[in-house]
């Protein structure tokens, strides 16, 4: 089933009005039969017909004939983007099952096909710990052969697509603006990246949505709804990350929660949703364990090894150094103090453990960045 | 009658010698000043007027002009008004032919108060030296003493105009005329703020020592609370003492602004700590007619700016001439001077607007937007002209209540000084006066990369963003850690401790 280039373009003009949720703009298509048909009718007819506030209709249609549809083609298509409709061979099968399906989906790149998406989502206000695990696990699951699915906010997001990118695979950054616009605008790199090494941006928003918080609720049930499963890294009790657990459970899908210290901030919601019975995640293993139909990806857990065992290959100080730190956040001034050690010993040891990737430095402060 | 009496005025920090030349004729009584006097000038008239009268001598009620020649020079201060009084006293023949020939052989500065004595005025020591080559005596205030002892001009010091008067004519036997003696050096007191006062902040401490031993700035960021500002204050401590040259220059620049006697004595390198809402003109020197800023009264000292990001973007970004050329040149519709201003820099600010970013203890309410702007009010200009970054990060309260161990200031000083030696040998027959400050062409002379740096840097740049522009600072800095350990070449070592002084990662994305 395909649609013509006018319905596409009728598509995009009513995909503009973002106060609808998508089913209720799919109900609207049933009842006219086609995206054209509704953009005929008049504030008046519409809302008699679709039992709608006339106020809304009115505002409805001023929304939907402010987009260009045809200028929203050239821009993506000029970035080398598409916009999907769920008739659309390419559109995912697995947003298509939902009931608020995107009416129209801009992707830039591509979505990779025939693999395991897994949903990495957490919070942007970013501990050492979440770092680490973020890290870890984006990498682990990457290089198992899955396709992290996140949304490019800083935190969390941004950790789990880097490491993707870092290996040179690709991920999926579902945003939550426009995809003609990068927010936070320090991702511009890591979009770029992402794009480069055969990711996607998606988004369902017109091409220069800017940033709104409404939207952000709205495309984590796209995140959700495009993964196998979501793993929740880090995140507040009341968060973003939540919510988009909250919807894959809708969904059907599993959740799984990545445990942290029971006095942090940022591990209260996935501590919570393991209260509630989510699955346990402490190894890259523990998520693919839970894809339902494995057999459909090709996926091969690499051994990875365990940290212990590469601090053995270092000299006796950086090792001393990598144990001292454990799973603390110490600054330089601590090494060289608790340690003894002079300014310039501290500082070779530390560099060449940065350097290696084994610690990662932020404000000043040193940790691991893998476990 | 004509007088020609020998002044000065200034221009910059440089003195120059003006001739005040006085007529007295019959006519309707005027007294007018001629020769670009600026507003202080032109109100000498009423100081002088009432300085004569009430020293006892009586005011002519004639015609009288004044011309301070050269005339094409404009002239500031309020230095004139003796010379003015002596010219008009002379004129009007009040003093004895005797008295006015002496008079002629001297030169006059001062400020006139209306009873007749002589109140201190600014710039007297530029001005003494810039005539010292004439071999006249100058008549100087008394409160002007320290600056006349030093500049090695013979002087003589009268209280009022009355006791100028009566020495001029003989009356009075000369007691005040001194002979010129540089004042004693000191040794620089340290004993009040010493480095081992400040508990932890090891690496702060090692930065600051590299700093004062090689002349760069530093930037310190941390916590509020961490102790900044007590390292700052005892950075003064640790430099090297004061050569007689940089002395002189820098009671130069204090005797313009008139700040001599009101601060400690001049051996001691200055220490200059401007509130963040300073203005740039005050920060980098300027007005109408020209003054020394801040960055000038820093010379050959310290410049501390705490809370750095809350100075104004503008009032930053001023800072980047004399950071790069160690002086400030200051052009306005009348004139333009140049100041010296080399100093070293240190500037201190909080890691975020609510100053808890990496605060262990309590969150951080900065949205990452505000942290962001906060952190980029510092340039990357201004950023490139800051050789070390520090992080300040909380003390524990085990180190805070451990004795003090630390290392004491003479310890350090000892360092540098050694470290500024060498410098000096490297650097003899340049104007380069630390690693600091080394041109290109110095770089590459003196700082040879050991073999295996190349893949350091290569990774430096890669990991932590290390532009190209900012590997000469890390050369500079790691021949001034060379030099702290006496070592002939740089070592992979010196450039790898170089590096944890590097800038914060400004947009806390990860790599990619």
């Amino acid at each position: 089933m395909s649609i013509s280039e006018q319905e596409r373009l009728a598509r995009i003009r009513i995909n503009a009005f973002l106060y609808f949720r998508a089913d209720w703009l799919k109900r609207l298509i049933d009842i006219f039969g086609s995206a054209q048909e509704i953009l005929k009718q008049d504030a008046q007819t519409l809302a008699q017909q679709a039992q709608m506030n006339p106020s809304t209709a009115a505002h409805f249609l001023r929304d939907a004939f402010a987009v260009n549809p045809q200028e929203e083609l050239e821009k993506t298509q000029k970035y080398g983007g598409r916009i999907l409709v769920p008739e659309d061979e390419d559109y995912p099968q697995s947003l298509r099952d939902i009931k608020e399906a995107p009416i129209a989906l801009y992707v830039l790149g591509k979505l990779p096909p025939n693999k395991a998406y897994i949903g990495m989502v957490g919070t942007r206000k970013i501990t050492a710990y979440g770092r680490r695990v973020a890290n870890t696990l984006s990498t682990g699951l990457t290089q198992a052969g899955a396709v992290v699915v996140s949304g490019l906010a800083r935190g969390i997001d941004s950790e789990c697509h880097s490491a993707a990118v870092r290996l040179q695979k690709p991920t999926i950054a579902v945003i939550g603006t426009g995809i003609g616009r990068c927010y936070p605008p320090e991702n511009r790199e890591l979009a770029r990246a992402i794009l480069q090494h055969g990711g996607a941006i998606v988004s369902e928003l017109p091409f220069n949505k800017p940033p709104h918080a409404f939207h952000f609720p709205r495309r984590n049930r796209i995140i959700a709804a495009l993964s196998e499963l979501v793993v929740v890294v880090e995140g507040e009790v009341k968060s973003g990350a939540l919510i988009t657990a909250k919807l894959a459970l809708e969904m059907g899908k599993d959740v799984l929660a990545v445990p942290g210290p029971i006095d942090s901030p940022q591990s209260g919601g996935p501590n919570n949703l393991i209260k509630d019975g989510a699955g346990v995640v402490t190894t890259v293993k523990d998520i693919i364990d839970y894809i339902p139909s494995p057999q459909l990806f090709d996926l091969q857990m690499q051994e990875t090894p365990q940290s212990q065992e590469t601090d053995e290959s270092l000299p006796p100080l950086q090792q001393k150094i990598m144990q001292f730190i454990a799973t603390s956040e110490v600054s330089a001034d601590q090494v060289v103090e608790e340690m003894g050690l002079s300014v310039q010993e501290a500082a070779t040891a530390l560099f060449e453990l940065e350097v290696k990737g084994l610690l990662s430095c932020k404000a000043g402060l040193y940790s691991k960045s893998k476990f | 009658m004509l007088a020609s009496i020998q002044t000065c005025a200034l221009k910059g920090i440089d003195g120059f010698e003006v001739t005040a030349e006085v007529d007295i004729s019959s006519g309707m009584p005027t007294f007018s000043v001629v020769g670009l006097p600026d507003a202080e000038v032109k109100e000498s008239k009423d100081r002088v007027i009432a300085a004569i009268r009430n020293s006892g001598f009586d005011f002519p009620l004639k015609r009288i002009t004044v011309n301070l020649s050269p005339a094409e020079l404009r002239k500031s201060g309020t230095q004139f008004d003796l010379a003015i009084a002596v010219g008009i006293l002379a004129a009007s023949e009040a003093l004895s032919e005797k008295a006015v020939e002496k008079a002629k052989q001297l030169l006059f500065l001062g400020e006139l108060a209306l009873d007749g004595s002589l109140r201190p005025c600014a710039g007297v020591l530029p001005m003494l030296i810039s005539v010292k080559n004439t071999g006249k005596t100058v008549i100087v205030p008394p409160a002007n003493i320290l600056e006349a002892q030093t500049s090695t001009v013979p002087f003589v010091t009268p209280r009022t105009l009355r006791d100028l008067a009566d020495w001029l004519e003989g009356k009075k036997e000369d007691e005040s005329v001194k002979v010129s003696f540089l004042p004693e050096q000191e040794e620089q007191s340290i004993s009040s703020l010493d480095f081992c006062d400040v508990k932890g902040q090891a690496v702060a401490k090692r930065a600051l020592e590299i700093a004062a031993a090689g002349g760069h700035n530093v930037l310190m960021i941390g916590l509020p609370g961490t102790g900044k500002s007590m390292l700052a204050k005892r950075f003064p401590g640790i430099l090297p003492p004061l050569c007689e040259e940089e002395i002189l220059e820098i009671t130069k620049i204090y005797s313009v602004c008139n700040l001599i006697g009101k601060t400690k004595k001049l051996t001691h390198r200055p220490f200059r700590d401007p509130h963040h809402t300073i203005s740039d003109v005050a920060l980098i020197g300027g007005g109408s007619t020209p003054k020394p800023g801040e960055v000038s009264l820093a010379h050959n000292g310290v410049l501390f700016l705490d809370e750095f990001a809350e100075f104004s973007r503008t009032t930053l970004e001023v800072l980047r001439q004399p950071l790069e050329n160690g002086t400030v040149t200051i052009s306005r519709a009348k004139e333009t001077v140049s100041y010296p201003a080399r100093f070293t820099l240190i500037a201190a600010m909080n890691p975020c607007p609510c100053g808890n970013l990496g605060n262990p203890h309590k969150a951080c309410t900065c949205s990452p937007m505000q942290i962001n702007r906060y952190q980029s009010k510092i340039s990357g200009p201004l950023l490139d002209r800051i050789d070390l970054t520090v992080n300040l990060n909380p003390v524990q309260y085990g180190d805070w209540n451990k004795p003090s161990e630390g290392e004491t200031t003479a310890q350090i000083r000892a360092r540098v000084i050694s470290a500024r030696e060498i410098q000096q040998k490297r650097f003899k027959g340049t104007p380069t006066t630390a690693n600091a400050f080394m041109t290109q062409k110095q770089i590459k002379e003196f700082c040879p990369l050991p073999a295996g740096a190349d893949s350091i840097l290569e990774t430096a740049m890669r990991k932590f963003g290390l532009s190209a522009r900012s590997l000469d600072k890390v050369l500079k800095t790691a021949r001034t850690i060379a030099d702290l350990e006496g070592k002939a070449n740089i070592e992979n070592t010196h450039l790898i401790e170089v590096l944890q002084y590097r800038p914060l990662d400004r947009k806390g994305v990860p790599d990619l």
